[in-house]
């Protein structure tokens, strides 16, 4: 069934890959939002406002029941008829019956992604009730009979002129593609049916225990319609909206429209409570609380984080598979990060399974969600429970289990293959062209070649390095630094030494384990994790350094948590990861200032997602640039991911990957600088390879290389 | 009424918030003025509805002798001419330019959501700093009548729903005007 299912997903990616219209709509949407967001969130302190939302989502949480029964008790006292929902079908049965009684024959829609959730118009349908969204965005996916592509924009997927013939179907004339006309036509068309209508039916932002009252935040203003027109109104409302006071709510209400559409506040927030007298029969207020799976999300201490989600979309707007595959591909009812986590939760593992590999790993979405959540984190822990259930597939299982566990036949296959692979490699090292079926993985990059010596074969003798070291440190080299660019740790030597500071490289070291966990292999991971910790403590030394981000995370928290049970090792993979420093951080403190460098030319600096996003390091490694004299011009969105994400673009996503890269080279090539640097090997692996194959004359290169390049020609005695 | 003097702080903040978000702000001078300015901007039929500071200007009145259309009642049926609404605010809120309205009372919402042209009545001794400050107040109008619906109002109806270019008044007013008038109500419970 998986292998169906992936195939299945493949093409529905490459049908999405050669929408390209779309693909620049969803980029200039998510560049134009960052701009706006930080307009919008300028004079605030975002960290603080997002820790107080997930502190108080974190309180609902752990008393759910008591917020529950107070917003209920408040909500009827109010006269409000509230009804619990355990899942979809209790709600649809709920509301459809409501219907029927009410001899309902229109309900008007205001946006409720819980309505999608449980598919309520096709159950009011099929009792012969017509459901009308009426947000226009709504209106433009339900007439093209599709499904919201986004949960705050629903048809960002659409065009104008595709718009107008859809309106045009409705009017029964020829609607011009002008945006201003077809807003005018949808409030025409529209405006009676609030009217006639015999039930209003929206979703609500927040539940108000304090207060019993539920807000809804919009800005075209059909939900005030949608509450006020029809007799009955009915409010579908996940039971994860619940807010303890109405100062939490106020705290909401501060990030949501900011983050959502970079607004102060959106043009209306409404405050209800009970139902409000009308003209006309007594007004009716039915509130439908939702459950559907967020009880037992709550239950799971790995991922109940998700359960503080304000549904703003951020974590879509920025998320760069999102901007390439669009959110009917990257996402089930909801999109980006949290739909991939709420699918796993709503829908099912199995609908969730290709979701959850499709997500590169770029973390993104954890530094702009306003509920703080670390999506990232609990999208690998989804991976993890589908590769157990589903097994890895024979391949990986075979390379990571027989293979990565073993160090020596790990690193034997990586020297033959060095020589296997003379034939196809050239003179600079790379790899243009492979024959076959992997053909398809240098159509637009050039691959590096195994390098003829790993670093450990070249590491210098550490007597050979200075007399009188200060520290001495250990470097953790990783894969990629060790057998693919050994001259990245030799850089590191050098500028270390010129610190008067010594490097050892403990042979026994391996792989950081991550690529495994990535993929779901837990065990495998916990057993590098083991080795590693063992052998890069067993010398003592003053630090641990890496060149790679991943690596450092994997030192700094994977091992940690990885071991976190081990009687034997937890101790030491806390003491590992105390004393592990990602180079750039590590060397920006221990290089003493330096003369006036020489002008060696300009440079555009690419923050690794791992580094920026994982480490919190991004001043220091420009800090060390322009101290050896490189001139920075800022690349757009230098943080943005350039693709790489390590076998999600050799193995399991190229195709997406591909498209992220051209992104990140274009971005470059505005830069107009000469040289890119970079702080991860893996980034070093595919903007190389992308600016090669397309005959750019742009240099990349490690940022260390960079140092160690300006120290030697500033001369021996500058320290 | 004995007030004092207007916050010039937040009433700043207020007005270049509002006009942020596309609201019309205006500092009337006095009644006639304010009559005057809704007089040459509602082309056509004003919904006018009960409250507090409408009463207190004798609007109704006024509107009428400027030349205005004015109805006061059976407003779903009087909609469709209508082309202007007027209500008051219980008070506003500097930092996002919103002004806050207790629409319980279904003319409220329907003159505030139906016509094309939204003038709302607001003395600036009413403003709040931002939404935290507006939880006490909110707190007593909840508590003081049940059910209840409070409005908070941050420009006119916008939606950027297609190919996200923002356009104004899709189902909502699409002109939203905020009329200052000082030293008409420095109450927050009425309108
Ligand atoms: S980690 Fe990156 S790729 Fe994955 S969901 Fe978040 S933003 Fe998207
Ligand atoms: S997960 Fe965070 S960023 Fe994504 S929709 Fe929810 S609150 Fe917004």
């Amino acid at each position: 069934m998986s292998r169906q299912r992936s195939r299945d997903y493949r093409a529905r990616i490459d049908a999405a890959l050669s929408a390209t219209r779309q693909q620049g709509a969803l980029h200039r949407f998510g560049d134009a939002y960052l701009e706006a967001r930080q307009k919008a969130l300028e004079d605030l302190d975002f960290e603080a406002l997002r820790e107080g939302i997930a502190e108080l989502k974190d309180e609902v949480g752990r008393h759910r029941q008591q917020y529950l029964d107070q917003f209920i008790e408040l909500a009827e006292k109010a006269g409000a008829q509230v009804v619990r929902a355990a899942d979809a079908e209790a709600a649809n049965d709920y509301i459809v019956q409501l219907a029927r009684r009410r001899g309902a024959k229109l309900a008007v829609k205001s946006k409720s992604m819980a309505s999608e959730e449980i598919g309520l118009n096709q159950a009011l349908r099929t009792a012969g009730v017509e459901a009308l969204e009426t947000d226009l965005g709504e209106w433009i996916v339900q007439l093209a009979g599709q499904r919201p592509s986004h949960m705050v924009m629903p048809a960002i997927h659409m065009f104008r002129d595709e718009v107008a013939a859809l309106f045009g179907q409705v009017t029964g004339q020829a609607e011009p593609a002008d945006i201003e006309h077809l807003v005018a036509v949808a409030r025409q068309q529209l405006r009676d049916k609030f009217l006639q209508a015999d039930m209003g039916i929206s979703g609500a932002n927040l539940a108000v225990a304090e207060t019993g009252a539920l807000a809804l935040v919009t800005n075209e203003g059909n939900a005030r319609l949608v509450a006020t027109l029809p007799p009955v109104h009915v409010v579908l409302v996940g039971i994860d909206k619940l807010v303890p006071t109405l100062e939490d709510a106020m705290r909401v209400l501060q990030l949501l429209p900011r983050s959502a559409t970079a607004q102060a506040l959106t043009s209306y927030v409404s405050w209800i409570r009970g139902p409000v007298p009308q003209e006309g029969p007594a007004k009716e207020l039915h509130i439908v609380l939702l459950d559907n799976g967020r009880s037992a999300l709550a239950e799971d201490s790995d991922c109940k984080d998700a359960l503080r989600c304000l549904r703003c979309g951020a974590c879509a707007n920025v998320c760069p598979v999102y901007q390439t595959i669009g959110g009917h591909v990257f996402g089930h009812t909801y999109v980006g990060a949290i739909g991939v986590v709420l699918t796993a939760f709503l829908d099912g593992l199995e609908p969730a399974a290709e979701l959850v590999k499709a997500c590169i790993g770029c973390r993104a979405c954890v530094a702009i969600c306003p509920a703080k959540i670390d999506l990232e984190e609990i999208i690998l822990q989804l991976r993890r429970r589908i590769s157990d259930q589903e097994g890895l597939g024979f391949g990986k299982s075979l390379v990571f289990r027989r293979v990565l566990r073993n160090r020596r036949l790990f690193h034997a296959l990586l020297r033959s293959a060095a020589h296997l692979q003379k034939p196809i490699t050239d003179s600079r090292g790379s790899i243009r062209h492979l024959p076959l079926h992997f053909s398809s993985l240098t159509e637009w990059r050039t691959l590096p070649a195994i390098a003829d010596k790993p670093l450990r074969d070249l590491m210098p003798a550490i007597d050979d390095q200075l007399s009188a070291p200060r520290l001495r440190v250990a470097l953790f080299a990783g894969c990629a630094t060790d057998f693919v660019h050994p001259q990245i740790g030799l850089s590191m030597v050098s500028v270390l030494n010129r610190c008067k500071i010594a490097v050892t490289m403990p042979r026994g070291q391996s792989c950081c384990g991550i690529p495994a966990l990535y993929s779901g292999d837990r065990q495998t991971a916990v057993e590098l994790a083991r080795q590693n910790v063992r052998e890069l403590l067993a010398d003592d030394p003053d630090a641990v350094v890496t060149t790679c981000p991943t690596c450092t995370a994997a030192l700094r928290q994977h091992f940690v948590a990885l071991l976190q049970d081990d009687a034997q090792y937890a101790e030491s993979a806390r003491r590992l990861a105390a004393i592990t420093y990602d180079a750039a951080a590590f060397i920006a403190e221990q290089l003493p200032d330096l003369p006036a460098a020489a002008h060696r030319g300009t440079v555009t600096y690419h923050d690794s997602c791992h580094l920026k996003r994982g480490c919190g390091v991004w001043k220091e490694p420009r800090q060390l640039l322009d101290k050896a004299g490189w001139d920075l011009r800022e690349m757009d969105r230098a943080d943005r991911c350039c693709g790489f994400g390590g076998s999600y673009s050799f193995a399991s996503h190229p195709e997406i990957s591909r498209e992220i890269t051209k992104d990140k080279v274009n971005s470059i090539l505005r830069s107009g600088a000469e040289a890119v640097a970079v702080d991860c090997p893996g980034c070093l692996i595919m903007l190389r390879g992308a600016l090669e194959k397309r005959g750019l004359p742009q240099r990349v290169a490690h940022t260390l290389e960079l140092i160690s390049e300006a120290l030697e020609d500033a001369g021996e005695d500058t320290i | 009424m004995i007030m004092c003097g207007v916050d010039m702080e937040l009433l700043e903040r207020f007005i270049l918030a509002a006009g942020r978000a596309g609201a019309h702000v205006v500092r009337t001078l006095d009644r006639t003025a304010l009559v005057d300015y809704i007089a040459r901007h509602a082309e056509g039929p004003i919904l006018l509805p009960n409250f507090a500071v409408g009463q207190r200007l004798r609007l109704a009145e006024a509107l009428r002798e400027s030349g205005c259309i004015v109805l006061t009642e059976h407003f779903r049926a009087g909609a469709a001419q209508a082309s202007a609404g007027i209500t008051g605010a219980n008070f506003a809120l500097a930092d996002t330019g919103t002004v806050v309205l207790d629409s319980t009372d279904e003319a409220l919402r329907l003159a505030s959501t139906l016509p094309r042209r939204h003038f709302v009545i607001l003395d600036p001794h009413k403003i709040l700093a931002d939404g935290l400050a507006a939880v006490g107040p909110l707190r007593v109008l909840h508590r003081r009548q049940s059910p209840d619906f409070v409005a908070f109002i941050t420009g006119p109806s916008r939606t950027a729903d297609i190919e996200r270019v923002l356009t104004i008044g899709v189902h909502g007013p699409a002109e939203l005007h905020i009329l200052l008038l000082e030293g008409i109500s420095d109450d927050p419970l009425e309108s």
